[in-house]
């Protein structure tokens, strides 16, 4: 391919001072690279939020009764619940529905108490939405069909000094305030890996939460769904259709909302993060292309007064702004993907941060090492920040090429 | 206007604006040019030389007066289209040599061509250009491995490859020692014999003066004296 003389004037325009060029691209691809790398460990942040709450849980959307959402009232039942959960269950892209119903109790063995948040589950269908039942270290987990027994967190057991096949008793405020109470027995303790989460890890089944608070029925029910990334919201508006009036459908982030908050803390300082850095980026090499064009105002004058147009020399400025910002841009890339790709593979451990204490927000256990997120959107995102700060710093320094007057410029005696 | 009539001016002025004081560089200039002259403009610094290649060239427009370059009154242009004229009709070289540094000569020339839309076939004719002016051996060497006479050679080349029909030189020899100064002054005449290009340069140098057919003096903005002039060759 054969070069125009115009893109060799403007790569070798960038040639004549290589320091400058040098510390130019240099900017651009840290500068880049460092947003890219926020951005990963945002979005892997935001993603592993997401698979935490729903494997803590809670789920990616909650079909919950109507004033829930405003109360977080426990006693509030969904009716008809057997239709709503066949609903949901059919809705296409749900993968999981399993129901609950939850209250505050005390928890008694002896002379030991412990205030739990009860969760009445089905047995058969709760290991497929929550991966922390999965972690029974004693006995078993809970059996469909049997009532009067439970299984409680590692901490928990400790606690009030139980093991497998111990009776506990619990008491609930039930129906018109009045108090009931139950023996159950552990069959199993689960140890979820955090102590906050197995300190008050109690699962029975729905039919003992009914018996104990007198409330029949279930108050909510807990859905995973297929590609949550993409497809949650759509699979979230289809299902509330279905479901109308009877009930609401809450995505996560309304269902744990300290959880979504600190995510989007987090990206709220990312985007100011991507943003003073695009900035300075940006004046940064205004301010080099600027300097560079004072010190090019004959020359624009001579190319000018041989006939040059404006739409030309503007081409010419932008071009080597584009140079700059396509160079310093698959650096960025370089270098903030390989970034990206080592925190995605291997992650970055922030124990240390908490000092060995356990990351739990809300019952959702979290993983102390977080994995940047690693993909194709990386390479639009480096080449749009890239090329679009040069680019716009490229505007001023051709505006002052095509407004040098070329006689003005051109004098000798000056 | 007759055919062969380049330039018309008619009681041109031109004021520049110091501040508060305004400047005369010409205060009514007139006289016409026509085609295949050889003109040297002279007179004493300040005696608007300057000033008056540059309204000639579009690069500026007159205070007053009527300055006709190829037909167009050159007040009535606009950017554009004084960048047009420039660019198809017009040649520049200038006293401080002014080629493009991070372009090799050939580059220099072939600029210009593809400025004026020409393709490919621009760099066969920029070679031919280079040839004619004997600098062949220096196409590819940048403008800071040239002497000032060879990068003057070069900026005539520039000038003249897109077969403009007339050249505007301001003092070209001034930084030139006697021998390049004799020798650009050759080229010049040369090409204006066998190619018929004008040529219109200012000068303050007596060696180029005599090689011109017409002498225009200004003193003060003002033509002082246009008289016709013999020109000696270099072996008289
Ligand atoms: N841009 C300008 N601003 C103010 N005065 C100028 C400008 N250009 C030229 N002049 C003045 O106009 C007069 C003519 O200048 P010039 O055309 O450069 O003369 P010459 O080329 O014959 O030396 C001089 O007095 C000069 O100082
Ligand atoms: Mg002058």
């Amino acid at each position: 391919m054969k070069l125009s003389i115009a893109s060799r004037y403007a790569w070798r325009s960038l040639l004549r001072h290589r320091r400058r060029t040098f510390l130019s691209v240099a900017g651009i691809a840290i500068g880049c690279a460092v947003c890219l790398f926020v951005v990963g460990f945002v979005r892997g942040e935001g993603e592993m939020m997401l698979r935490a709450a729903a494997a803590s849980g809670a789920g990616h959307l909650r079909i919950a009764p109507p004033g829930w959402r405003e109360t977080g009232e426990n006693r509030l039942r969904l009716d008809p619940w057997e239709d709503l959960l066949a609903l949901a269950a059919e809705t296409p892209g749900v993968t999981v529905a399993t129901p609950h119903a939850r209250a505050e109790a005390l928890l008694a063995m002896g002379t030991r108490t412990a205030g739990v948040s009860l969760v009445g589950v089905d047995p058969a269908r709760e290991p497929q939405a929550n991966r922390l039942v999965q972690r029974v270290t004693e006995g078993r987990y809970l059996a469909p069909g049997e009532t009067g027994t439970t299984v409680i967190g590692h901490a928990l057991a400790d606690r009030l000094g139980v093991g497998v096949d111990d009776l506990l008793m619990v008491t609930t405020s039930g129906q018109g305030g009045e108090m009931g109470s139950a023996m159950l027995k552990v069959v199993g303790i689960v140890s979820t890996g955090s102590r906050l989460l197995d300190d008050t890890f109690c699962q029975v089944s729905l039919a003992d939460v009914a018996q104990l608070t007198g409330y029949e029925g279930v108050g909510d029910i807990t859905l995973l769904v297929d590609d949550p990334q993409r497809r949650l919201d759509a699979i979230r508006q289809r299902l509330a259709a279905r479901i109308g009036q009877r009930a609401e459908v809450l995505g996560w982030q309304e269902v744990v909302p300290e959880l979504a908050a600190g995510t989007e803390v987090d990206a709220t300082w990312s985007r100011l993060i991507v943003g003073v850095i695009t900035l300075v980026v940006f004046f940064g090499i205004a301010s080099a292309q600027l300097a560079a064009a004072l010190e090019r105002r004959r020359e624009f004058a001579v190319l000018s007064a041989l006939g040059m147009k404006r739409g030309r020399m503007v081409g010419i400025m932008l071009t080597e702004g584009l140079l700059l910002g396509s160079i310093g841009g698959l650096l960025a890339l370089l270098v903030g993907a390989s970034l990206t790709y080592l925190s995605a593979t291997y992650g970055i451990d922030f124990s240390g941060m908490y000092h060995g204490a356990d990351m739990g927000i809300s019952n959702i256990l979290i993983d102390p090492i977080m994995y940047s997120d690693f993909g194709w959107w990386l390479v639009p995102l480096a080449l749009l920040l890239s090329l679009g700060a040069t680019m716009l710093s490229s505007l001023y320094p051709a505006w002052y090429a095509v407004r040098t007057d070329p006689a003005e410029a051109l004098r000798v005696d000056q | 206007m007759p055919d062969d009539l380049l330039i018309q001016a008619e009681a041109v002025t031109k004021t520049y604006h110091a501040g508060n004081v305004a400047v005369p560089a010409l205060r009514g200039v007139s006289l016409t040019v026509g085609a295949g002259e050889f003109l040297a403009l002279v007179g004493p610094s300040g005696s608007g030389k300057t000033t008056f290649l540059n309204l000639v060239g579009a690069l500026d427009t007159p205070t007053s007066g009527a300055l006709t370059v190829f037909g167009r009154d050159v007040a009535r242009l606009g950017k554009g289209e004084r960048a047009e004229l420039r660019l198809h009709a017009l040649g520049f070289v200038f006293q401080a040599y002014n080629l493009v540094p991070v372009l090799t000569a050939r580059e220099n020339v072939e600029f210009v061509l593809e400025l004026q839309g020409m393709g490919a076939e621009r760099r066969t004719r920029a070679e031919e250009v280079l040839a004619q002016l004997g600098l062949v051996d220096l196409a590819d060497r940048r403008p800071n491995e040239l002497s000032g006479g060879q990068q003057q050679r070069v900026a005539v080349a520039r000038a003249v490859a897109s077969k403009p029909r007339l050249v505007l030189a301001d003092e070209p020899t001034a930084n030139l020692d006697g021998e390049n100064a004799e020798t650009l002054i050759e080229l010049m005449r040369t090409l204006n014999r066998e190619q018929g290009i004008t040529f219109l340069f200012s000068t303050h140098d007596p060696r180029v003066v005599r090689h011109a057919r017409r002498i225009i003096t200004l003193e003060d903005g003002l033509v002082a004296r246009d008289e016709p002039h013999t020109p000696e060759t270099a072996h008289a």
